[in-house]
């Protein structure tokens, strides 16, 4: 009798999990859509800085919402992030069709809606328009050149003086968007985030399968990632861009095409620089017995981006690095130096404090070359330096911790999505103090 | 035997999901250098938990200091005003805020302001107002657009001369 239990027991516990599994996981689903659309249809209703200013382009979702404060907005954020947790423990219990589906919907609420949360595209405007529209280098000069142009008063109060840090594919990528309108080129740049996303979900999906992982965890966890949805696909981040770039040279590396695989990694640097992190990993792989093709599809591409970038903006289109030196001495209030500093009762982040960031992130990288020369998995190596950056970075924005993730849900190396969910959560959770004591 | 010496064996549940395991056999795979690794990436991470909780405390001490600034301006100025610009020491070293707003209803910075400074502890809600300056219509709160100090502000020189 005592066996004949024992061996019942076994087969009621699954059979009941797979009962209730894609049940919850379904319902968690449909609270991830629900927020989503509360979400679009409150800020549709307008509220700065929340809804930054901007052409109308949702006021045909007007009157069903109401204005998005903040504290609704973190209730919001904190309910999508729980919903998502919940959905990436049970995504073995969704079906393709129903993760397609959920993250199909997510996307599409998300485009519809006004731009969230960041001006950004609105400087991605300004330096269309400037080059197309007004004749003006935007690595040469900020948004403030063409003041009398009707973006201005859009780009955020911080960029106004400041040229492009954008690489010369994206800058030109943006050309054709600018004789559109302000309205149009939006409604474009929103088009080039989603489909930079779309690109992005189908290369997690396929790179998952090549190695053997689920796709629908792969996919669920990063097309449903509330970082991803809110702030990347909200407001309309070219990081969605660079990602696709990179889930391209990832893809293409595991089909074995290297010189192809190379050369994307230097297009997507040339839509935003960081992703070129990707690059000594993959020469140093073990399985790159190719790096001679990869050095020459590198080398093809950035010598074609080079001509390209010099021949729209002289030389001033390759000074990325310049750029990028500028924009690391910034300082914002959520990035982890800060709190660090915080922690040790500095008041902020000093110059020092910078040279001993960019130490410690040379050691990782260097220990990070070392485990792939090693024969560490450099997907997972790329990831690590990726999360690393952002970590040690004194400007750190929600989109910038997006980048480690498709690699983290497509590597073996687990360790990688928990580090980077774990970040992404320490991010929110910093943002809820107006939750917790509300200035009014 | 296998499992024995397998991740079960090293104190892992035989039920713990399997990207919990994943990463232990790993680790018995890897040695020593695994098990550094996993030190420091759990030293980092508690180290990024306790700021991430030690800066959300910090800054809802900061939220009440400013809604006591707030309240502290609409006391001393007699108009319920919603739009309030507040300055903080950017450099974090004091708790000296500026709280800046229109003299007459308008849109924010639609009409001359008046900006308060404000010292000390929050007591019984509200600051002690340090003195302070004017702002014509639609600027920001710059040194050299200030006028008429007054108070302690105007001993310490932040309106130009």
């Amino acid at each position: 009798m005592s066996v004949a239990i024992e061996r019942r027991e076994p087969r009621v516990a699954p059979a009941r999990s797979e009962q209730w599994a894609p049940a919850l996981a379904g319902a968690l689903a449909l609270v991830l859509v629900a927020v989503a659309a509360k979400l679009v249809l409150d800020a549709a209703e307008g509220h700065r800085p929340l809804v930054p200013t901007s052409p109308d382009i949702a006021s045909w979702l007007r009157g069903v919402g109401q204005r998005l404060e903040y504290r609704d907005l973190l209730i919001l954020l904190l309910v999508f992030t729980g919903a998502y947790a919940g959905l990436l423990a049970l995504a073995r219990a969704l079906s393709k069709r129903a993760a397609l589906v959920l993250i199909g919907a997510l996307h599409a609420i998300i485009f519809a809606g006004p731009i969230l949360l960041s001006t950004d595209v609105f400087s991605y405007i300004a330096y269309a328009r400037m080059g197309v529209e007004h004749g003006l280098n935007p690595y040469v000069h900020g948004p403030i050149a063409i003041y009398h142009d009707p973006v201005y008063r859009y780009v955020g109060q911080d960029w106004k003086h400041v040229a492009t840090a954008y690489g010369p594919l994206y800058t030109l990528l943006s050309y054709p968007l600018a004789p559109l309108g302000l309205r149009g080129a939006l409604w474009g740049m929103k088009l080039e985030a989603l489909l930079a996303s779309a690109a992005t979900l189908w290369l997690v999906w396929r790179c998952a399968r090549a190695r053997q992982l689920d796709p629908v965890i792969a996919i669920v966890a990063v097309g449903a990632n509330p970082l991803y949805v809110i702030y990347g696909l909200g407001g309309a981040h070219n990081d969605l861009i660079m990602l696709a770039a990179m889930m391209a040279a990832v893809s293409l590396t595991l089909g074995g095409r290297d010189a192809a695989a190379a050369a994307s990694v230097v297009a997507g640097a040339l839509v935003k620089v960081t992703v070129a992190a990707l690059l000594p990993f993959m020469l140093l792989a073990r399985r790159a017995r190719h790096a001679r093709a990869q050095l020459l599809g590198a080398a093809v591409a950035l010598g074609l981006g080079a001509v390209m970038a010099v021949a729209a903006f002289g030389a001033h289109g390759l000074d990325l690095i310049a750029a990028l030196n500028r924009d690391a001495a910034f300082v914002s209030s959520d990035s982890f130096p800060t709190e660090i500093a915080h922690l040790f009762g500095k008041p902020g982040v000093f110059p020092v404090d910078h040279d001993l960031l960019k130490a410690a992130l040379v050691v990782i990288v260097a220990h990070l070359l070392w485990r792939t020369w090693r024969g560490f998995d450099w997907i997972a190596a790329a990831g690590w330096t990726l999360l690393a950056i952002a970590v040690t970075s004194t400007w750190l924005l929600a989109w910038y911790i997006l980048w480690p993730l498709p690699l983290a849900a497509v590597t073996r190396d687990r360790r990688l999505l928990v580090a980077t969910l774990a970040v992404q959560a320490m991010f929110i959770v910093h943002q809820t103090a107006p939750l917790l004591a509300p200035v009014s | 035997m296998s499992s024995a010496a397998g991740p079960t064996g090293r104190g892992l549940p035989g039920g713990a999901p399997g990207w919990l395991r994943r990463p232990a056999a790993r680790l018995a795979a890897g040695g020593r250098l695994g098990l550094l690794e996993a030190s420091v990436l759990v030293l980092a991470g508690l180290l990024l938990a306790t700021a991430t909780v030690n800066d959300l405390v910090r800054q809802t001490h900061v939220n009440h200091r400013l809604t006591a600034d707030l309240r502290t301006w609409r006391a001393y100025t007699r108009h319920d005003y919603r739009n309030l610009n507040i300055n903080q020491d950017v450099r974090g070293q004091s708790t000296r805020d500026v709280v800046c707003g229109n003299t007459a209803p308008g849109a924010p910075k639609a009409r001359v302001q008046l900006c308060l400074q404000m010292m000390g502890p929050v007591r019984s809600g509200r600051r002690s107002v340090s003195g302070g300056w004017y702002l014509p219509p639609r600027v920001e709160n710059v040194r050299r657009y200030r006028y008429a100090c007054f108070g302690p502000a105007a001993a310490e020189h932040r309106c130009p001369p």
